[in-house]
Parts: structure tokens; sequence; C-alpha cells
């Protein structure tokens, strides 16, 4: 094997899994809060992606295209939790499964309708002539992408331990009804953390969007990569998903090189699966303690 | 009751006979096509109905099932030359052992993870029927005819009449089983998956063999789907079509074999009612009306909250609108799915079939079933003979969280036939010693030994099947079921019935024996007229008894209650005591864990008292009481003149 091809596929894989790990780290910060997750998180990347294109499309310039378009995921999260999400929580039933499955349906079709089904180029004024780093080719377009997903990581990170809103956040993730009890709104703070959740989502289709392309499936695969980081990390893992997203997003451009590019999507269904049985609480998380 | 069997039954019989005259009256190809579509999804739905309704989980692999199915079915016709009923026995042995294998790493999983397992084995089992092309043919697909069965060659109308036959019998048995103790597991641990196994049933085995079965009837609609298009491909079996399922088992109505009947009919009318533009308006209409109806009567009786009135009459209300502004509906068949199940989800939870069953019931007047007679109490609770001996023993028994040391080194014995009162100040380790004896908690050190063997350790359902039964400080209910059904589920030495004689009805002599026998305890704890109630709406100390009744279905050696007089009214306190001295009389060894200590003088034979995690005195209560050490305990200082009854006052809240 020529270890130059390994080295080559390893690190374009692992740029990848940066996205897988920035979905996740979304689905993180819904689950801290409120132990939920909004199952048409795909949707909203997509959804996200097809605003920011048009944006550019009626001339708004790249650098003012990108906040327009996190505020846009920001609002569809914030949709996703009332519409889907909070009636449930009330409940104490799982329904918000299903119900964000639904909402993430009709984001689906909506998309389908109104941008059309093919799959569109995604305009940058980043360049994408390679470079040359001992022997490996890396493009200034996918280094980007890695500042992005640390720089909002970063961000949101920052927010929560720095801000009183941040903080209410961390209250609230670490007991609920303490929290409530010290006078903080749980419903707000669930619904701060989609409305961070959608952003962090509108940022990652941004990121990916120019090398991908945009269209209505552009995130179908997208997304079971996404969960099966954050269940294999564990949905309460903090940082551990970039290193599981680098892992995955590596592995499976190797499995796809040797074995075939229809199995690209094999290694992290079977990891997910292999997760939920071996260490349901994932490689990172913390075991709990049943109660009665 | 024989209004009720006959309605029931008839409508059965009336449907499925209309259903298989129609090829008998009308010679129309396309009909028949849509009926034998019909008949595979019913089988389908019921399926994806026990694990959806009756589980009460999210599962996303059914519609993987029944393309593993279709393809088992196909293969086994073309590459191994089985018949008919061999290839969908082959169909049925793959759903049912990969559900198995799905079950088992969604053991201890339930919510998101659950259903993402479920995403993720459809996602790769679509890969597998694509990628390995040698078996699959994958892209390309599948060509294969439809086998024999005995020997006869089947036409489009037998083989139709062969899949209605296969509906019929499907519901036949899925209603006996649904009906019997097994049923009655699956919504058991759908509520409260603890008590389930507190309760001897196991909630483990029963998830996975719901799933397993729930499973190999979708990969058996699976084959027969096979045999009816006669051609297969890995694409049809994708998410869309899942969300189409559970959009007809949701619609139609959760647990509920007619539910899946019309959740049935909609899927496969569906294509026709999205093409008909004129037909599309009228069902938007009729659902903007549904909504609006069901929303104005639920905000007279200001039971459901507003948004539960608003969402579904918004959504409708789109669809209307947008059904006016879109040229082509088709293409919007995935929103206008997403609007319809949205408003279904949230505004009509028991789905259509649900709300036709309740207005229907109300309107013929069905009486509900009947109940068996109550037996005499000795039959279910035997006196029992008291020896005295020990018959729990804690030796050093400790339990750490961490560093905290929970129970740190208790020893103790129980004697058979007497009250064992547990108490001591919050916080103190009664409530984690009792979880560490009935199995909750695997102890950290130290052992049990019920009659001289050792507990099993870490386990509720094998505490519980040696004869430990318990009741929950915090209620753990099953909720949807009935008070009855509450005490059914726990009773033991009653169901004995063989699986398969069951599945054909022969169970019937039993059900009734157990309903008498938990009626009976339902009339001890004084809840025999409520019998009927769902669990959920009876009042808290109703509640209360309720647990206690359950637990003595186990007909338990030790009973173990964990503060019964928490939060209840001093005259239900009165009643308690009553009922604990009967349950004491029938030679049941009790250990009592209270904070009334009014309730444990008047009861209790024997009191242990805990501070930190370790035994600080033990003796009769009155003795207890003045002991100085337990005073401190309690009050914190020990004063010269501390009055003899100190503990009396100190009547703490549940912890």
């Amino acid at each position: 094997m020529n270890i130059e091809i390994i080295a080559q596929m390893v690190v374009s894989g692992a740029l990848m899994g940066l996205v897988y790990a920035l979905i996740a780290y979304g689905f993180q910060l819904t689950y801290a809060t409120s132990k939920s997750i909004n199952f048409g998180q795909g949707e909203l990347v997509m959804l996200s992606a097809f605003f920011s294109l048009t944006l550019l499309n009626i001339g708004v310039p790249y650098w003012l295209m990108v906040p327009g378009g996190l505020l846009f995921g920001a609002a569809l999260g914030l949709l996703v939790e009332r519409a889907g999400v909070r009636l449930a929580l009330q409940q104490k039933s799982e329904g918000w499964i299903l119900l964000t499955i639904i909402l993430g349906l009709l984001g689906f079709s909506s998309a389908e309708n109104i941008w059309g089904r093919d799959d569109r180029p995604f305009p940058t004024p980043i360049s994408s002539d390679a470079l040359h780093v001992f022997g490996i080719n890396i493009t200034p377009l996918e280094i980007s992408v890695a500042i992005g997903v640390f720089a909002i990581m970063g961000l949101v990170e920052l927010f929560k331990r720095n801000t009183l809103l941040g903080k209410a956040f961390e209250a609230v993730s670490a007991d609920r009804d303490a929290a409530e009890l010290m006078g903080i709104s749980a419903t707000r703070t669930i619904m701060l953390s989609y409305g961070l959740s959608g952003m962090v989502a509108a940022m990652a289709g941004i990121l990916i969007s120019p090398i991908t392309t945009v269209g209505p499936t552009m995130a179908s695969a997208l997304i079971l990569k996404a969960f099966a980081v954050a269940v294999v990390a564990g949905l309460d893992s903090g940082f551990g998903v970039v290193l599981v997203g680098i892992v995955l997003g590596a592995l499976e451009s190797l499995t796809s090189f040797y074995i075939g590019s229809g199995w690209r999507e094999a290694p992290g269904l079977v990891l997910l699966i292999l997760a939920l049985a071996v260490r349901p609480n994932g490689v990172f998380g913390k075991a709990t303690i049943r109660k009665v | 009751m024989l209004k009720r069997f006959l309605l029931l039954r008839g409508a059965e019989i009336i449907v499925l006979m209309a259903l298989a005259s129609v090829p008998l009256m009308v010679n129309n190809t396309y009909a028949l096509g849509l009926l034998t579509l019909l008949a595979i999804y019913g089988i389908l739905l019921i399926g994806l109905d026990v694990t959806v309704g009756y589980l009460g989980q999210v599962n996303l692999a059914q519609a993987a099932f029944l393309g593993l199915g279709a393809y088992a079915a196909g293969l086994s016709a073309t590459m191994l030359g089985y018949g008919m009923m061999a290839s969908l026995s082959i169909s049925m042995l793959v759903g049912l052992v990969l559900g198995g294998l799905l079950a088992f790493p969604a053991l201890r999983l339930d919510g998101p993870q659950f259903a993402l397992a479920t995403l993720s084995f459809s996602a790769l089992s679509t890969t597998v029927l694509n990628e390995w092309e040698g078996l699959t043919s994958g892209a390309q697909g599948l060509s294969l005819s439809r086998p024999t069965w005995l020997g006869l060659s089947m036409d489009a109308q037998g083989f139709y009449w062969l899949c209605l036959l296969m509906l019929a019998l499907v519901w036949m048995l899925m209603r006996n089983l649904l009906a019997s103790q097994w049923g009655r597991a699956f919504e058991a641990l759908r509520d409260s998956p603890i008590a389930t196994d507190a309760m001897g049933v196991g909630t483990y085995r029963h998830k996975v063999a719901g799933f397993a079965l729930g499973s190999s009837l979708g990969a058996l609609a699976g084959g027969l789907y096979a045999f009816n298009f006669q051609y297969l491909q890995p694409q049809s079996f994708t998410y869309d079509l899942m969300v189409i399922l559970l959009l007809g088992v949701v619609l139609g109505g959760r647990k509920s074999l007619w539910g899946a009947f019309f959740g049935a009919c909609l899927i496969v009318l569906l294509p026709n009612l999205l093409s008909n533009k004129l037909l599309f308006e009228l069902i938007s209409a009729a659902g903007l009306l549904l909504a609006v109806v069901s929303g104005v009567r639920a905000w007279k009786s200001k039971s459901t909250q507003h948004f539960q009135i608003l969402a579904p009459i918004v959504a409708m209300g789109i669809l209307v609108v947008g059904g006016f502004m879109v040229e082509n509906t088709e293409n919007w068949r995935k929103a206008i799915f997403a609007l319809m199940l949205f408003s279904v989800v949230v505004g009509l939870p028991d789905g259509v079939m649900g709300y036709i069953a309740k207005l229907l019931t109300r309107i013929l007047r069905v009486p509900p079933a009947d109940i068996a007679a109550a037996v005499s109490l000795d039959t279910v609770l035997p006196k029992r003979e008291s020896d005295g001996q020990t018959l729990l023993e804690l030796n050093d028994l400790q339990r750490y969280f961490g560093g905290v040391k929970a129970v740190d080194g208790i020893s103790l014995k129980v004697r058979a036939g007497q009250v064992h009162g547990l108490i001591g100040p919050n916080g103190s380790g009664k409530s984690t010693a009792v979880n560490v004896i009935s199995g909750l908690y695997a102890p950290s050190g130290g052992e049990i030994r019920l009659q001289g063997k050792r507990l099993p350790s870490g386990s509720l359902l094998k505490v519980a099947r040696v004869g430990v039964a318990r009741t929950f400080q915090n209620l753990q209910l099953f909720g949807e079921l009935s008070a009855l059904d509450n005490v059914m589920v726990a009773l033991k030495g009653v169901y004995r019935t063989p699986l398969p004689l069951l599945l054909l009805g022969l169970a019937r002599a039993e059900e009734q024996r157990a309903q008498g026998e938990a009626l009976a305890l339902l009339e001890l704890v004084g809840l025999k007229a409520q019998a009927r109630m769902a669990a959920k709406d009876l009042t808290y100390g109703s509640q209360r008894f309720l647990e206690i009744a359950r637990a003595l279905a186990r007909k338990p050696a030790l009973l173990i209650l964990d503060e019964p007089a928490a939060g209840l009214a001093h005259p239900d306190v009165q009643v308690l005591i009553t009922l604990i001295k009967t349950i004491h009389e029938r030679g049941i060894t009790i250990i009592l864990i209270e904070h009334h200590m009014d309730v444990v003088s008047e009861l209790c034979d024997v009191v242990t008292v805990l501070d930190g995690g370790k035994v600080i005195a033990e003796g009769v209560p009155d003795e207890v009481k003045r002991d100085a050490k337990v005073i401190k305990a309690y009050l914190g200082v020990v004063q010269d003149d501390a009055p003899s009854d100190a503990v009396d006052r100190k009547e703490a809240p549940a912890c």
C-alpha cells in the first residue's frame, strides 16, 4: 500500500468528520438541557444552506451571508422547539421523536418544491486549489471547514461559560429542577439550546456546501453519520465528538477506497449499533444511575 | 356481554366477508391489486403497532424488515426453488432472528437511542441489499415468479385470497396474544420498566420478544409483497416508506387492530387521493372540520392545552389553503403526509379509529367486557404458618455511590411472620438498603440471604422470582393500564398455558381465574369499584393502595413496603394500618419503611433504626423510641429533659 494515499484518505476523511462532529455537537446542546434531539436536524442543515445560497444569489456579500444564514438556522431551531418538542416534553412523553421527524419531512418537501430537486453549486471566495503539505493535497477550502467548525464551537462554549444566559444553560443542564427553583426558566433555556443548535446546523451547512453542492438530499447521509458520532461519543461527552468525528471520517474514507464507495455509510452505522450494544452512554459519556 | 361479543366479532366477520367477496362481484385488476396491497399492509402495520403502540417505542426499521422479508422470500423461491409456504416461513424466520438481534442492543435503551438504532439498521440493510450484488442483483432489481402453493399455481385472485387469509390469521392470533398476559406485559414495560421487572414479569425478554414478533410480521408482509409484485428493488424500502408506515399506524390509531387496518386502507388509497385534486380538497376540508370540531369540544372541556387545539387547526388550514395554491399536489406528497401526521400526533393521540371507537361505544352503548367474580381471599393468599425462623438476613451489607456510603455495613435479621420496621432520618440509607435487597442496585459488599440461600444480587427480576415483592415510594404504576390489569400483570402462578394454545384463544379459563384473583386483591385494598379505571386516573391515595395490591399479587414470602403512608390523608392512614394488619395475619413477612411513628409503633414487632448508612438501634418500638442515639439522630442534640416521645413529633416528608 502506498502510505501517501492512505495519509491523503485519512486527512480528507478527517476534515469531513469535523462536520459530522459539528452537527453532533448541535445534538449535544439540546440533549444537555432537555434530553431530546431534533431528528430533522439534517433538514435544518439543508434548508439553511439553501437560504444562504439564495442570499448570495440576490447579491448579499459572502461575509454578510454567513450571519444571515446562522440567524435563519437559529430561527428554524426555535420553530422546531415550539412546534415539535415543547408539548411532548411537558407531557413527559417521547412524542418529540416522531414530531421532529415529521417537521423534517415538511422541511424536505418544501425545499424540493421551492428550490428544486437538483444539486446546485455553492460559490465561495475561498480557493480550492490544492496545496501540497508533506505530499498530501489539501485545499484552503478544506482548511476553512476546520477553522469554521472550531470557531463556532469555541464561540458557543465561550458564551456558555462567560455570560449569564450561558450559565443558566449550564445550570439547567446540570439539574433542571434545582435551576427552576433558583428562578431560571427551563422552557426558555431549552428554547435557547434549540436556537443555538439550529445555528450550529446552519454553520455546518454553509461550511460543507461548497464541497458537496446544495440539494434537498445533501444532508440525509450526513445526518446518519452525525447521529453515529453523537451516540458513539456519548450524547453528553462534550468535545469527545470531535475525536470520534475525525476517526469516523477517516475510517469511512478508507472504507470507500478499499471496499467500495457503496459501503461508505457502513462503518458509521455499524459503529452506532455496536456502541449502543456495548456502551449505551458512549465512549466518553457518563453512566447514569437508575432511580426510583 | 352477548351484545358486546356480537358487535365486535360481527364487525370483523362482516368486513372479512365483504373483502373476500369483492373479486366475485367486480372483475377489475386494478381494484384487486389495491385490495391485495391492503391485506399486505394490514399485516405489516399490525406488526409495527406492536412496537409503536404496545411497547411505545419509535421504530424506524419496519420498512427495512419488509424489504428483508421480501428478499428472503424472493431468493428462497428463485434460488432454492421453495414453494409459497416454505418461502414465507423463511421470511418470518429472517424477521424473527434479525429483529431479535437488533433488539439485543436495544436492551437497556429507550427514547432517542432506540430510534437511532432502528434508523441505522434500516440504512444498513438498504446498503447491504444494494451492494451485495451477487445475491440481490443490487440496484438493477430482482425479478421472480410466484411459486405454487400446495401444487396449485396462483393467479391474482387466488393470491389475493391467500393474502386475506393471512391477514385474518394474523389478526386472530394477535388479538388473542394482545388480550393475554403478553399484551399486558408489553404495555406495562412501556409505562414502568422498573416495576415490570420488580413484579417478576421481565422487561427485557418481553421487549425483545415483542420487537422480534413485530419484525417477523413485517417480514411476512415482505414475503407476500415480493410474490405480489414479482420484482424487487432496494430503493422501495427506504426511509420514505417508513414515514408512510408510521403515518398509517399513528393516523389509524395505536394499540388497535382496527387502527392498523384503517391505516393500511389509507396508505393504499393515498396515491389516488393525492392525484385527484377535488378529492384531495374534500379530504383536507374534512380534516380541517375535524380539527375545528374536536378543538372546540376540547376548548369547552378545558382539559387540553391551547397548543394542542390550535396546532392541528393551523396545520389543516395550511393544507386547505395550500391545496388551492399548488398546482400539482403529488409533488407536495411528503409535505401533505407531514401536515396530516402532525395534526394527528398533536391533536388526536388515539388516532382516527380510537376516536371512532369511543364514539361508537357511546352511541351503541356497548357494555364493557365482564369481569369474572372475585374468588375468596384464601385462594389467592392462603394463610402461611410462620415458624419465627430467620427469613431474611443481611450481613455487613454495603452500597457506595462514588464516595458516598449510602449503606455502610448493615447487618440485620428479619424473622418470618413479623412486621419489621426500618426507620431513620432522611438520607439514612433506608431506601438504598431496600433497593439493594430488591435487586435494583447490586451491593458493593456483604451478602443477603433469604431462607438461608443467597439472594440474587443486582436483578429486580430474579429477586422478584424468589418471592420478594415491593412497593415504591415514588409510585411506579402502569398508568395506562386499568387497576385490574395492574394487578393481573403481577399475578403469580396463574399463567401456565403454552404460547401456541394461547395464540389459538385457549387460555380463557386461565384469564378468568386471573381476573377473579386480581379482583379479590382489589377488594382487599378497597378498590374493587375502581377495577376498570386507568391507574393514572385514580386518586393519589388509591394509587398507593393499588401498589400494595399489585405487590400482593406476587404472593410473596417477603413484602417490602417503602413508605406506604407518605402523603396519605389521616383516614387513609387508618385504613392502611388495618390493611397491613390483615396482610400480617396471612403470615406474610413485611419490611416496613415509614416516617409516621404512630404507624410504626402500632404495626411493628421489631424496629431497626439507621443513620448514616449504619444500624444505630434495634428493638421493640417503645424501647427504640427512648434510645438516646435514636433521639440524637433525629433531633441532633441530646437534652437531659428530652421528651420520651420526641420521635413521634417528627413527621418528615418523603425524601
